[in-house]
């Protein structure tokens, strides 16, 4: 907990007073120009924790004449309104906001942004829907007050071919494999590319709703793009190519790590505590990200592991 | 002395030591439902323990609260009449009842969570209890949501289908059963689900069978372990559920 200067002055004294309702701690953004007009709030690389408050995701402004262009709107209504904050104070309003994909550290903080068009492509916003109530349950749990005032506005436009937003050029990449519809943006102005969650650096990929094989092929796309820079949807931007080169040997060598476990008759709870390839072991996020990526890709892995010997008699 | 196997990924010795190895820790275990579980569902025994010899493998949260996955491995504690998995705050807390027979004291399953407790497999060994259990966490609604196979309209087909293959290295065992596992909980849905599961040799003489209870995951997938002499195969199994469905297949190494 942060000590405040009134919890100061007060000393020892603050002991004896009744506790007062935990109020709701803020977010502290801390975003900075990586190319020409591009704002980068890094996100923490972490799980979704109450140290955090679900700001773990990178989040992007491109500036624009008509306000900014928000990629990704945080965690919480909180997150969202402390960037809408921003936009508004610095980069003069906001001209629209986009989801890269449904999963609510991207888009929880949308209701921040509900008086301006919110676009996601067509799958996204399915998902928005069907999942927003238990999705919200869960965060509810896990991170408490920062959830304040949240209540989960999926996205209003469905995002189909190349933008122009506020006159800034956008490339818009229909792509899937880390969720059934994930969007990838290349800014034209400064060639930066803004991959989502299908690049992930120096922090263990996430598998809640991943299609390996689809993922694979969304990462060939990305990997032979001519882009100046790229900001991951986790995990620091960079100009060269190596978050494609490392959430590509991430997901083959967990493929293969739940391949070699289902094919020599290992229970999943023993793929899962056996823990990370150890080439990933230390990463971010890990080993907590493996382990619940172990329950939830593992059955694909057991079926092709397991002949049909029998049936109903 | 354990029959887990997770050594045999890299580096999975140190994740398993590091996941705490499938080792009991009482201090949070000596409380919840197992008082009551003991009396109603263990036959009311005075004298039970934890013991290094049975681990029981179990996430710290339930992940999918339809398919938890537990390891329960009692081969440290040599022979075991029977193996009691219960779960203290399920709407079920009898979930299997183990009879290992002429197999090793070892079972994989899964199972549906509905609220956030202690998992614990009892093993009854020379006249005395031991339990081995892991607390879950768990956002729940495992036993009353919808078997996920109801959301299409034709979950009747491949109902039934039975997968197995047996590991004569390791004498390792896995058997999956198409299956919704309806607990009667959801709505509009009546209980369906499988109530026992037995394992033959060569002859069809029994080696093994399994009381199977509603917490059991849809679509079960279940591993045993058997000793050399029936590691080879063939291996007869047969199943039965509460709409008088029998299920059987054969699997050889």
């Amino acid at each position: 907990m942060r000590i405040t200067r009134r919890q100061t002055l007060l000393g020892a004294g603050a002991a004896l007073l009744p506790v007062p309702a935990r109020a709701a701690p803020d977010y502290r953004l801390d975003p900075r120009q990586v190319a020409d007009g591009v704002w980068l709030f890094e996100g923490a690389q972490d799980s979704i924790a109450r140290g955090n408050g679900g700001a773990i995701c990178n989040i992007v402004m491109l500036e624009s004449p008509e306000g900014a262009i928000v990629v990704d709107t945080g965690g919480t209504h909180r997150h969202g309104a402390a960037l809408r904050a921003f936009a508004d104070g610095r980069l003069g309003g906001v001209a629209a906001a986009l989801n890269t994909h449904h999963h609510p550290d991207h888009w929880f903080g949308n209701g921040a942004f509900a008086d301006r068009p919110i676009h996601a492509l067509p799958g996204t916003i399915a998902a928005q829907k069907a999942g927003a109530q238990a999705l919200s349950d869960g965060l509810y749990r896990i991170l408490g007050s920062w959830m304040q005032g949240t209540a989960p506005l999926p996205a209003t436009v469905q995002a189909g071919g190349d933008l122009a937003l506020g006159g800034r050029g956008l490339t818009v990449m229909a792509l899937s494999g880390h969720t059934g519809a994930d969007l990838a943006l290349i800014d034209g102005r400064t060639g930066t590319l803004i991959a989502g969650d299908l690049l992930f650096l120096d922090r263990a990929p996430s598998f809640p709703d991943a299609d390996i094989a689809a993922w694979r092929a969304a990462l060939s796309i990305l990997g032979g793009l001519p882009v100046t820079g790229t900001v991951p949807g986790h995990g620091p931007f960079h100009r060269d190519s190596r978050a494609v080169a490392q959430t590509l040997a991430y997901l083959d060598a967990f493929a293969a790590r739940m391949d070699a476990a289902a094919t020599q008759g290992l229970t999943p709870v023993e793929a899962l505590a056996a823990g990370p390839v150890p080439a990933f072991a230390g990463m971010a996020a890990n080993p907590a990200e493996y382990r619940r990526a172990a329950v939830q890709q593992w059955r694909a892995f057991e079926i092709s592991a397991l002949p049909v010997i029998g049936g109903s008699v | 002395m354990s029959a887990i196997l997770c050594h045999r990924l890299p580096g999975g010795e140190a994740g398993l030591a590091a996941f705490g190895g499938g080792l009991t820790r009482l201090d949070r275990l000596d409380s919840g439902m197992w008082d009551m579980h003991r009396a109603d569902l263990l036959g009311a025994p005075d004298a039970w323990r934890s013991d290094p010899g049975l681990r029981l493998l179990a996430p710290g949260n339930a992940e999918d609260a339809r398919h938890v996955p537990i390891l329960a491995d009692a081969t440290g504690l040599g022979r075991v009449d029977r193996m009691v998995v219960t779960i203290d705050y399920s709407p079920f807390p009898l979930a299997l009842v183990f009879h290992p027979g002429r197999a090793l004291p070892l079972l994989g399953f899964g199972v549906k969570y509905e609220i956030a407790g202690p998992i614990r497999a009892s093993a009854l060994t020379g006249g005395a209890w031991i339990m081995g259990g892991a607390f879950i966490d768990a956002l729940g609604g495992g036993c009353s949501a919808p078997a996920a196979t109801h959301a299409r309209p034709d979950w009747q087909d491949g109902f039934g289908e039975m997968r197995a293959r047996l590991w004569p290295d390791t004498g390792r065992l896995r058997v999956g059963i198409r299956h919704p596992m309806d607990t009667g909980l959801a709505d509009g849905i009546p209980a369906h689900h499988l109530t026992d599961l037995t394992l033959t040799d060569a002859r069809g003489d029994e080696i093994a069978r399994l009381e199977i209870h509603e917490p059991l995951e849809e679509n079960p997938v279940l591993t045993f372990l058997l000793p050399p002499g029936l590691a080879q195969g063939p291996v007869g199994i047969t199943a039965r559920d509460t709409s008088g469905f029998r299920f059987s297949g054969k699997v050889a190494a």
